[in-house]
C-alpha cells in the first residue's frame, strides 16, 4: 500500500534522513523505532507532504506521491496525526472534528455518522463536544487528534509518537484504541520511542538510526534481537 | 455638557468604526499568514480611483460603489500572488519588503496614469445630509458608518464561527500547518483572506471617502497607520483585538481633538503615539492575546 | 570575554576592498572634471551612508527600521539651524529661538552636532520599541517615521515648516563625502565585529536562545539603532549641506523606499551588500534618468513619464526577494570571501611554521 524508496531529508545543510526505504501492506501496522533524532518523525512528516524531500520517491496505493501538498495527500486517503498533536486550540472539540472531516464536508449524512462512531470509539469526548480544545488534558488532546484524522476516512493512518508525555494508564488506552482501529481494517504506521508497547502491537518493525534503517523484520524478531538495545544505546 | 458628551461618544464611535474596520482588514491577514501587508493602504486608493474613474458614467452610485469594493478586493488577490506567495516560504521581512515595492509600485501606476493631483469621488447625496440628534448636528454619514460597521463586524463573526469557512480560517490561523494536514486547502485559505481583507477595504473606502471627498495616490498611507498602530494596540494576532485597538486609537485621537490646546493640534499624532508607546511598554504584547499557539509575536 | 578582540585579517582586508575603490572613484571623478557625475558620486556617497546606518541596525538585528529616513531629517535640520548664515535666518526661519538665532558654527562642527543630535533623538524615543519583535517592531518604527515627519511639518520655528529651508552654506564637496563614506565603511565593519553585533546577531537568529544565555536583547537592539541614527543623522547633514535648501517632504516615504531598496538589493547581511547595493542602484537610476528625460524630451509617448524609476526599483526588489532573496552579496563580506581564504591559510600555516622552529632553535 505504501512504499518508500530512497528517501533523503535535509534541515539546510543537516541531512536528517539520509536514505529510508520502507513499505506498509494493506491491513498491517508497522512500527518504525529508533532514538531521538533518527529521522522517525521527519520521515512521517516528508510522506504525509508537510516536509519537502530532496531525494527519493513515496508511492500510495501504487501512486507517486511525492512532492505533492499535504490537502492533497489527505484526499487521496493518507492521513497524518502529529508528534505536536496541534490541536486547533480555540476552537471546539466538535469544531476540530468537523475539520478533520473537511474533504467530506458535503457529506452531512455521512459526517453525522462518523460523528457517532466516532464518540462510540472514544468515550471521553462525548461530554466535552463544546469545550475549547485547547482546554482538554495531554491525554484527552491525543484522543481528539486521532478521532480528527479519523474524520477523514483514511485509508492509511500515520501516527507520531502518540504515548509521547503521557501517563502511563493513559498510554495503555491509547494502544488498546490503536489495536481496536487495526482490528476495523485500518492500515497503520506508528512511529514510537516505546518500543516495548510498539512491538507488542505491531506486526513489523523498521528501527532507524541516524536517518538510515538499521534493521527491520517482523516485530517478534525485533524485539528479542539484543541488537536493538544497541542501536538505541548507539553501540 | 450632555450634547458634549453626546459629540464625543459620536465622533468617537464614528472614528472608530472606520480605524476598527481598517484594523480588521489587516488582521485578517497577519492572523492566518503572520505576514504585514504594506499594500494595504493602497486597497482604499484602489476603490477611491474606481470611483473616481467611474464618476463621470450615468450609473447609480451603489453600483459604482459596489464595483469599486469589486476593485479593492481584485486588487488584494493580486497583492497575494504578486508580493506574497512567491516569498511566503522565506522570511517574514522578506515579504514586508516586497508588500512595501508592492505598494509603492501601486502608489506610482496612479501617479503615472491617473494623476499626481488629487481628483473628487463622486459621493451619494445621502453623505452631505444632517440630522438633529438632541442639541447637536450630525452628519448622516456618521450614523451610516456606526451602523455598518456593526452590520459587517456582525456578519463577519457570523461567517467566523458558523460556516465551515470561517472555522477553517480560524484553524489556519492557529496552526497553519495542521489545518493542510486535514485537508484544508492552504492557498484558497489565503486567497479568502486576501478578498476579505479586500472586501473591509472597500467598505471602509466608501465611508472613508465620505469623509475626505478627493483621492490621491499618497491616501492609504494614513489607514495603513491607522490599521497598523490599532493592530499593534489590540494584540497583532487577535481579531476582537484589533477592532478594540481601533476604537481605543479613535477614543485617544478624539479625546485629543478636544483636548489639546490650538497651536499643539498639529502635533495630535505625536501625542497620539506617545499614548501608543505607554501601552506597548506595559504591555509589548497588545492588549488581548491572540489564538494560542506559543509562537512570539 | 573582552571587549577589544583581535581583528581578524579579513576584516581589514573588506575594509580595505570597500574603501580603495570608494576612494580611487572620488579621484576619477575629480580628474574628469564632469559636473554632472560629480553631483552624482557625491550623491552616491551621501546615499551610502545612509544605507550603512540602516545595514548597521538591519542587518544585524533583523528587524527592518522605517524610521531610519526620518533620523536623516533631523540631522539635516539641526546642522542647518547651527550654520545658516545669522543674517539669512531672519529671513529663513523667522520664528527661531533667540537662542538658535544667534548662533553660527562652521559646517563641519554642526555636521558632527546634526548627528550627534540625531542620536540623542533616538536615543529618547526608540527605547519602548526595542523590546518588540518581529512584525510589531517593525510597524512602530513605520509609526515613529509619521512622528518624525509631522513634527518637522508642523515646527515651523526649527523647520520652517512644510516650506523650504533655504540658505544652508554649501560645505559638502566631492572628497568630503568619500571620506566620510569611507569612514562610516570602517565604522559599519567594526560594528558588524564588535561585542553588540555578534550577541546582536545571536539575539537576531534565536531570540529566546540568545536571552536565555545572558544577552539583554532590548540594549542591545537600542545601541544598534542609536549607530545607525547617528550614521542617517551624518547622512542627512552632509546632504543638507550639499543640497543647500530641503523640505521635510525629502524625509519620507520615497527615500525610504530608494534607502531600503539599495540595501535589500545589496544585501542586507553584511557592509559589502550596503556598497554594493548602493553602486549598483545609483548606476541603474541615473541611466533611468536619462532614458526617462530623453523620452519626455522626444514626447515619444503621449504622457510624460513620471515614477517610472519608481516602479522599475520596486520591481528589481520583488523580483531580487523571489529569486535571491539574501541579496546580490549573500552572507560574506568582500574579505571572506573563498578565493582569499587561501591566503590566510597560507600565511597562518607559514606563520606557525616559523613560530614552531623559532621555539625548537631555543631548546
Amino acid at each position: 500500500m505504501l512504499e518508500v524508496h530512497g528517501l533523503q531529508v535535509c534541515y539546510g545543510a543537516i541531512q536528517a534522513v539520509r536514505q529510508v526505504d520502507l513499505e506498509v501492506q494493506q491491513g498491517e501496522l508497522v512500527t518504525l523505532l529508533g532514538a531521538n533524532g533518527a529521522g522517525k518523525s521527519t520521515t512521517l512528516l516528508s510522506i504525509a507532504g508537510a516536509l519537502k524531500s530532496s531525494g527519493g520517491r513515496v508511492c500510495f496505493e501504487g501512486e507517486d506521491i511525492t512532492g505533492i501538498s499535504p490537502e492533497q495527500i489527505v484526499r487521496r486517503g493518507l492521513v497524518m496525526v502529529p508528534e505536536t498533536r496541534d490541536v486547533f486550540a480555540d476552537l471546539t472539540v466538535k469544531e476540530n472534528l468537523r475539520l478533520g472531516a473537511y474533504i467530506r464536508r458535503h457529506d452531512l449524512v455521512g459526517f453525522r455518522k462518523d460523528i457517532e462512531w466516532i464518540e462510540e470509539l472514544f468515550p471521553i469526548l462525548i461530554n466535552r463536544e463544546e469545550q475549547a480544545a485547547g482546554t482538554l488534558s495531554g491525554g484527552e488532546q491525543q484522543m481528539l487528534v486521532i478521532a480528527r484524522a479519523l474524520m477523514s476516512r483514511p485509508r492509511l493512518l500515520l501516527l507520531d509518537e502518540p504515548s509521547l508525555g503521557l501517563a502511563p494508564t493513559i498510554v495503555e488506552q491509547i494502544f488498546r484504541m490503536i489495536e481496536k482501529l487495526r482490528q476495523s481494517g485500518l492500515t497503520i504506521l506508528l512511529v514510537e520511542q516505546n518500543a516495548s508497547q510498539a512491538l507488542r502491537s505491531a506486526d513489523r518493525a523498521y528501527v532507524l538510526s541516524l536517518g538510515t534503517v538499521a534493521a527491520a523484520g517482523r516485530a517478534e524478531d525485533i524485539a528479542s534481537s539484543s541488537d536493538l538495545r544497541a542501536i538505541y544505546l548507539g553501540a | 455638557m450632555l450634547s458634549d458628551l453626546l459629540q464625543f461618544s459620536i465622533d468617537a464611535l464614528t472614528l472608530g468604526s472606520l480605524y476598527a474596520l481598517m484594523a480588521l482588514g489587516l488582521v485578517i491577514v497577519y492572523g492566518i499568514l503572520r505576514l504585514v501587508n504594506f499594500a494595504y493602504g493602497e486597497l482604499i486608493m484602489v476603490a477611491g480611483y474606481t470611483l473616481y474613474l467611474l464618476g463621470g458614467s450615468p450609473l447609480p452610485w451603489l453600483v459604482m460603489a459596489v464595483m469599486a469594493i469589486v476593485m479593492a478586493i481584485f486588487t488584494g488577490i493580486a497583492t497575494e500572488l504578486v508580493a506574497f506567495r512567491p516569498v511566503r516560504e522565506r522570511s517574514v521581512t522578506a515579504v514586508l519588503i516586497t508588500s512595501f515595492a508592492f505598494s509603492t509600485l501601486l502608489q506610482n501606476a496612479a501617479l503615472l496614469f491617473i494623476s499626481p493631483r488629487s481628483r473628487q469621488v463622486p459621493l451619494p447625496d445621502l453623505f452631505s445630509e444632517v440630522v438633529q440628534i438632541g442639541e447637536i448636528i450630525v452628519p448622516v454619514r456618521n450614523l451610516v458608518t456606526i451602523a455598518s460597521t456593526i452590520l459587517l463586524l456582525a456578519l463577519f463573526a457570523l461567517i467566523l464561527r458558523r460556516t465551515v469557512l470561517g472555522m477553517a480560517l480560524r484553524a489556519a490561523a492557529s496552526q497553519f500547518r495542521m489545518a493542510r494536514m486535514v485537508g484544508v486547502p492552504a492557498n484558497l485559505i489565503i486567497s479568502t483572506a486576501f478578498a476579505i481583507s479586500g472586501l473591509l477595504a472597500g467598505v471602509v473606502s466608501l465611508l472613508w471617502f465620505g469623509r475626505i471627498g478627493s483621492v490621491v495616490p499618497g491616501i492609504g498611507l494614513e489607514p495603513l497607520l491607522v490599521a497598523f498602530i490599532a493592530t499593534v494596540i489590540g494584540g497583532m494576532r487577535s481579531l476582537p483585538g484589533a477592532v478594540i485597538g481601533g476604537y481605543v486609537l479613535a477614543m485617544i485621537d478624539t479625546g485629543f481633538n478636544y483636548l489639546l490646546p490650538q497651536d499643539l493640534l498639529a502635533f495630535r499624532d505625536a501625542f497620539t503615539f506617545s499614548i501608543v508607546i505607554f501601552i506597548l511598554l506595559w504591555r509589548p504584547q497588545g492588549l488581548m492575546a491572540g489564538p494560542a499557539t506559543g509562537q512570539r509575536t | 570575554m573582552s571587549n577589544t578582540r583581535n581583528i581578524r585579517p579579513q576584516v581589514l582586508l573588506t575594509v580595505l576592498l570597500l574603501i580603495l575603490p570608494l576612494l580611487g572613484l572620488a579621484l576619477v571623478i575629480d580628474i574628469i572634471e564632469v559636473n554632472l557625475a560629480e553631483r552624482i558620486t557625491t550623491l552616491l556617497y551621501i546615499n551610502l551612508i545612509l544605507v550603512l546606518g540602516l545595514q548597521v541596525y538591519m542587518g544585524n538585528s533583523g528587524i527592518l527600521s522605517f524610521a531610519h529616513i526620518g533620523f536623516m531629517g533631523v540631522g539635516a535640520y539641526a546642522s542647518a539651524v547651527l550654520t545658516i548664515p545669522v543674517q539669512m535666518k531672519g529671513l529663513a526661519l523667522p520664528d527661531l529661538y533667540p537662542v538658535l538665532a544667534s548662533a553660527q558654527f562652521s559646517p563641519y562642527v554642526a555636521m558632527i552636532a546634526g548627528a550627534l543630535v540625531a542620536a540623542t533623538v533616538a536615543t529618547v524615543l526608540s527605547y519602548p520599541l526595542m523590546r518588540l519583535s518581529d512584525a510589531a517592531a517593525v510597524i512602530t518604527s513605520f509609526a515613529l517615521l509619521v512622528v518624525l515627519h509631522t513634527i518637522m511639518v508642523h515646527w515651523s520655528a526649527i523647520t520652517n515648516g512644510p516650506r523650504t529651508l533655504f540658505g544652508l552654506p554649501k560645505a559638502t564637496g566631492l572628497y568630503l563625502a568619500a571620506f566620510s563614506a569611507c569612514t562610516m565603511v570602517g565604522v559599519a565593519v567594526m560594528f558588524k565585529e564588535s561585542r553588540t553585533g555578534l550577541l546582536l546577531r545571536a539575539v537576531r537568529d534565536d531570540e529566546t536562545a540568545a536571552a536565555a544565555m545572558g544577552a539583554h536583547v532590548s540594549v542591545l537592539r537600542w545601541r544598534g539603532f542609536i549607530l545607525s541614527a547617528f550614521m542617517a543623522g551624518l547622512g542627512g547633514s552632509l546632504w543638507g549641506h550639499f543640497i543647500t535648501s530641503f523640505s521635510p517632504s525629502a524625509f519620507y516615504l520615497k527615500e525610504t523606499f530608494v534607502i531600503l531598496g539599495m540595501l535589500v538589493i545589496g544585501g542586507s547581511l553584511t557592509v559589502t551588500g550596503a556598497v554594493v547595493g548602493t553602486v549598483t542602484i545609483t548606476v541603474a537610476f541615473e541611466t533611468l534618468r536619462i532614458t526617462e528625460n530623453a523620452v519626455n524630451i522626444a514626447q515619444i509617448l503621449p504622457m510624460r513619464l513620471v515614477g517610472l524609476t519608481e516602479i522599475v526599483l520596486a520591481i528589481a526588489m520583488i523580483a531580487i526577494l523571489i529569486l535571491r532573496p539574501s541579496g546580490i552579496v549573500r552572507g560574506a563580506e568582500l574579505g571572506e570571501l573563498a578565493v582569499f581564504q587561501r591566503f590566510f591559510t597560507r600565511a597562518m600555516h607559514a606563520k606557525s611554521t616559523i613560530e614552531k622552529q623559532q621555539e625548537e632553535s631555543k631548546l
